[in-house]
């Protein structure tokens, strides 16, 4: 396994010279580059700016040109027409399967899978190096796979190409490893951003599944090239959300019930998903080299089958979410769409086929929701007839309970319809869904995949969860009371004596503390006066200071060198709340696990 | 970074490669550009060629071909409203109205003042006995926008809601709604004015019926249908004078037994009528006198043929109006019914009593009978 991998040799050594000519007499001949203005020389950061737009306006292109291309190779197989021939539906996905097979196990290894993980295990295993033919063989593979009517959808592989290009921009410009690292994200967020035409849920969602933190260095870049890659893609292919809704009013709170039961039973059908493709992908995956020519046809002749009952289930359906939007769909065809299309969608997947889970995610949490909706309504006819908020929210619902992202879900939804009144349901019910999901499945989707792949990446999830120690966690009161700069070496002394502290805090009446031994108290009185005050004796010197909420992780690296640390109020530098010690630290972290 | 050869050498290498990508991304946005160019012209022209099929097919009354038509007409272009319009309209034709009531909806909750929508939405809601909301919609399709003809649509609507009216037993608002009408048609707009009369007709307003239709009438005032109705309408309206003079010119322009039969009828009205204006005295006592004579031998006749059966008149009516009939036939004569005019009321509101008891036990009788029941219910308002 490990297809993924790239050889270890063709990962760039980014501070390496290019060319024959040696660094030093290149440096020489244009030295003018240092007496050149400041404002015409780049620093790395804004370089590093700079080129999340040029990677935002390449990824936004790219994934235009491959939006267009699954339209064209649509075209080409079914016709125009929404019903085409059933010859051409059982065929034509088992045909291109074929071919998408052949084409991958030749040429486009990597390209297989959905590319979110293949861009995280770029980031945190091979120095965010994805190969460019990677990003041609997606291009052609999924836009295939896709056009032909496999149950799969753009946008993963549209992030695995804004990932390619910017790792490929990146080893050109030799940027260090670490900017190299980053960079993958940045591409990442740009494919998604011109994928979704939703620019603030790809930046989430990288930053949510990618890259698991807030970093202030990526954020920018981020940022900067999702938003290029959207303004790309609504310059091309229009400026209207990926889906239409109408107006949305909540008229009784109580309707919120019927939000949250529909958060449970997307909860329940997201974890039966997800299971479904736990279950099966190792297994096919496993099975002889040779079935993995005819796994992606087998898959595309089974979906025929069922594409020539429900032509809806094939490809990545935006057109019937939207249409279940517009409520132009019975919540029975509603449920039938949303369990055929987890099994279009498995078979696709666990195939091997290349392409996203986005869409068949939306295109299910749509079904399922306006199922639910019109459900209920049967039951409750007091509930609102009409079934496309149930199915709006549905959309975000899955997207919650299959992906885990519950934050970029509520975004998501939000983004991709241009409706904000949906948010307060919508929230409920995401929550409810990711509960049961995380209650059922420890892992994630994505880190479920990357541990069948063999790889041990990092868990987002597990680590926006990880219980973060503080201050407050390790420290402890203090025995005796600190004392003050303005005390004498005699009273100091008299402290010290009926304290069991073998180091007492000192307190300035500027905020300032400091720190002295027992035993240093001892010195300084035979070398001074009785009288003298604790701040005429005293070396200079601070101690840093802690408050309750930070991070015990951050005070290790504050402590070195002190034996005890005070803990001071947000309120006040005078007012000590407690001390921390190493010890204390330590402690503290055996306690927590 | 520190500014050393190396990175000197790597800095210039850097700006050289972020200038140089300019290229690639000209080429890329050279090929995107006419990918989606190419891409944009093919999907206008496969929408409006699927239009097209549409439009095809729901002339030649396919509508459910022609469904799937704009269906795929609406893949290529979802935000084009005509062809969410047509779609609509071929999905309600095939009997799809729950769908198409979807579609229509979407389409007014972008815009809530179209007239076809609004129009489409009353006619669904019609259909589904949602009275209200067919109604509210037929209004807001009259004061909506519409793209072609607006006068012609509105005013087709406004005759759509009066018929609605109609159906629904709600005769006042129709009334209003024709009056409006009435009061906004145009002259010289023949053909409306005969809808609208028609429609006076039914709503029970027959004088205003009749306004229409001497409406109608100054375009052509021999067009036969238009006197024919006008004729009837006034004699729906008790106005026998007029409906007369309509009947008259109509069986001139176009003579029909049905029109010879209420003209005859309408004649014996206002010869038997005493209560016209401008008869003498001697006049209106002789005719009271007739029309007691003629009552007297209707009742005879009724009595005679309904004989003792009492499943015919069940109170006993006959017997008690015989009674009175002889009796009042005891005491009145020409000359008391000149001097009396109160004399001559009580007769004529017994000989209406005895037309309408007659009426019900022996059937409406023709001639001079018909017309002394017509003239009660003219006087007395049929309720006596």
């Amino acid at each position: 396994m490990n297809e993924l991998s790239p050889p270890r040799a063709e990962i760039p050594i980014p501070a390496a010279p290019v060319g024959s000519e040696p660094a030093e007499i290149k440096a020489e001949r244009y030295r003018w580059l240092k007496s050149a203005p400041r404002s015409l020389t780049l620093s790395e950061g804004n370089l590093f700016l700079i080129l999340a737009v040029i990677i935002g306006l390449f990824s936004g292109m790219a994934v235009v040109c491959f939006r267009i291309t699954i339209e064209w190779i649509r075209l080409a197989l079914f016709g125009s027409a929404l019903a085409p021939s059933p010859a051409r539906v059982l065929l034509v996905p088992a045909g291109a399967g074929l071919l998408v097979a052949f084409l991958i196990q030749r040429f486009f290894r990597a390209a297989r899978g959905s590319g979110v993980n293949q861009t995280k295990a770029a980031v945190y295993v091979f120095d965010g190096y994805v190969p460019f033919r990677t990003v041609i063989g997606k291009f052609i593979t999924c836009a295939l796979a896709i056009g032909s009517g496999q149950s799969l959808g753009p946008e993963d592989p549209s992030l695995q190409i804004g990932a390619g290009i910017a790792s490929a921009l990146g080893r050109r410009l030799k940027l260090s490893r670490d900017k190299l690292r980053l960079l993958a994200p940045v591409g990442a967020a740009a494919g998604l951003a011109a994928a979704f035409n939703a620019p603030i849920s790809a930046v989430l969602f990288v930053i949510e599944e990618v890259i698991g933190t807030w970093s202030a260095g990526a954020l920018g870049a981020i940022v900067l090239a999702a938003v290029s890659s959207a303004v790309i893609m609504r310059w091309f292919l229009g400026s209207e959300p990926l889906f239409r809704v109408p107006a949305y009013n909540l008229d009784h709170p109580a309707e919120l019930l019927a939000y949250a039961a529909l958060g449970v039973v997307g909860g329940v059908v997201s974890l039966a998903f997800l299971k479904i493709i736990a279950y099966f992908r190792p297994r096919l995956s496993s099975l002889q080299e040779w079935t993995r020519y005819v796994q992606p046809a087998a898959a595309g002749l089974l979906i025929g089958f069922i594409g020539l009952r429900l032509p809806q289930t094939m490809g990545a359906g935006y057109l019937y979410v939207d249409q279940a939007l517009h409520n132009q769909y019975t919540w029975e065809i509603l449920a039938i769409l949303g369990f055929a299309k987890i099994v279009t969608t498995s078979l696709s997947f666990v195939s091997g086929t290349p392409g996203g889970m986005f869409a068949p995610t939306l295109f299910i949490g749509a079904m399922i929701g306006g199922a639910v909706g019109g459900l209920e309504h049967h039951f409750f006819p007091q509930l609102s007839a009409s079934l496309a908020p149930f199915a709006l929210v549905g959309i975000g619902t899955f997207f919650a309970g299959f992906l885990r992202v519950p934050i970029t879900s509520v975004f998501m939804v939000i983004e991709t319809t241009g409706s904000y009144s949906i948010a307060l349901p919508l929230m409920i019910s995401n929550t409810i869904a990711y509960l049961i999901s995380r209650r059922y499945q420890d892992v994630s989707l994505f880190d479920l995949l990357a541990r069948q792949d063999g790889f041990e990446l990092p868990s987002m999830e597990e680590q926006r969860e990880q219980v973060v120690l503080r201050v407050e966690d390790a420290m402890r009161k203090m025995e005796s009371p600190p004392l003050q700069s303005s005390d004498t070496l005699a009273r100091a002394l008299e402290i010290a004596e009926s304290s069991a502290e073998d180091i007492l805090l000192v307190r300035f009446p500027t905020g300032r503390w400091a720190s002295v031994l027992k035993e240093d108290l001892h010195k300084l009185a035979e070398n001074n006066p009785p009288d003298a005050l604790l701040r005429e004796v005293l070396p200079a010197g601070r101690l840093p200071v802690l408050h309750p909420d930070q991070r015990l992780d951050d005070v290790l690296r504050l402590i070195q060198g002190h034996a005890l640390l005070p803990v001071v109020s947000r309120a006040g530098a005078r007012i000590v709340e407690g001390v921390v010690s190493l010890s204390d630290i330590l402690n503290a972290y055996q306690r927590a696990t | 970074m520190s500014d050393g050869p190396s990175n000197i050498a790597l800095r210039y290498i850097q700006r050289r490669v972020l200038i140089l990508s300019l290229i690639p991304l000209g080429v890329l946005f050279a090929i995107t550009v006419t990918l989606a160019r190419t891409y944009h012209e093919r999907e206008a022209g496969l929408a409006r060629e699927w239009f097209q099929r549409g439009n095809d097919d729901f002339s030649a009354g396919k509508p459910a071909v022609a469904s799937a038509d704009f269906r795929n007409a609406l893949s290529y272009d979802p935000e084009n409203r005509e062809i969410q319009l047509r779609l609509a309209e071929a999905l309600l034709d095939g009997g799809h109205a729950a769908e198409a009531k979807a579609y229509f909806q979407n389409l007014w909750e972008e815009n809530p003042g179209a007239g076809e929508v609004n129009l489409n939405l009353a006619r669904i809601s019609a259909q589904t006995a949602n009275v209200n909301e067919a109604v509210r919609h037929y209004r807001e399709a009259i004061y909506g926008s519409w793209e072609s003809e607006p006068v012609r649509q509105r005013t087709n609507t406004r005759l759509e809601l009066c018929e609605f009216f109609l159906q629904n037993g709600r005769l006042n608002e129709a009334r209003e709604e024709l009056a409006a009408m009435a009061s906004d048609a145009p002259q010289g707009q023949a053909m409306l004015h005969e809808q609208i009369g028609r429609l006076f007709l039914k709503a029970g307003d027959p004088a205003k019926a009749v306004q229409e239709f001497e409406a109608a009438l100054q375009t052509n005032p021999r067009q036969s249908q238009w006197l024919e109705d006008a004729g009837k309408a006034a004699y729906e309206g008790a106005d026998y004078e007029k409906a007369e003079t309509y009947l008259s010119k109509a069986e001139r322009e176009n003579p029909s037994a049905e029109i010879g039969e209420l003209l005859s009828t309408v004649r014996a009205v206002l010869r038997d009528d005493p209560y016209l204006p401008g008869l003498s005295d001697e006049e209106q006592a002789r005719r009271t006198w007739n029309a007691f004579q003629q009552a007297f031998e209707r009742l005879r006749s009724c009595v005679a043929t309904s004989g003792a059966s009492s499943n015919l008149d069940p109170t006993g009516e006959l017997d008690i109006l015989t009674k009175s009939a002889k009796q009042l036939k005891g005491r009145m004569n020409m000359r008391s019914l000149v001097a009396q005019p109160e004399l001559r009321n009580d007769t004529m509101r017994f000989i209406f009593r005895i037309e309408k008891v007659t009426s019900h036990v022996c059937r409406i009788p023709p001639g001079s009978d018909q017309a002394l029941l017509l003239i009660g219910k003219k006087y007395e308002g049929g309720n006596q």
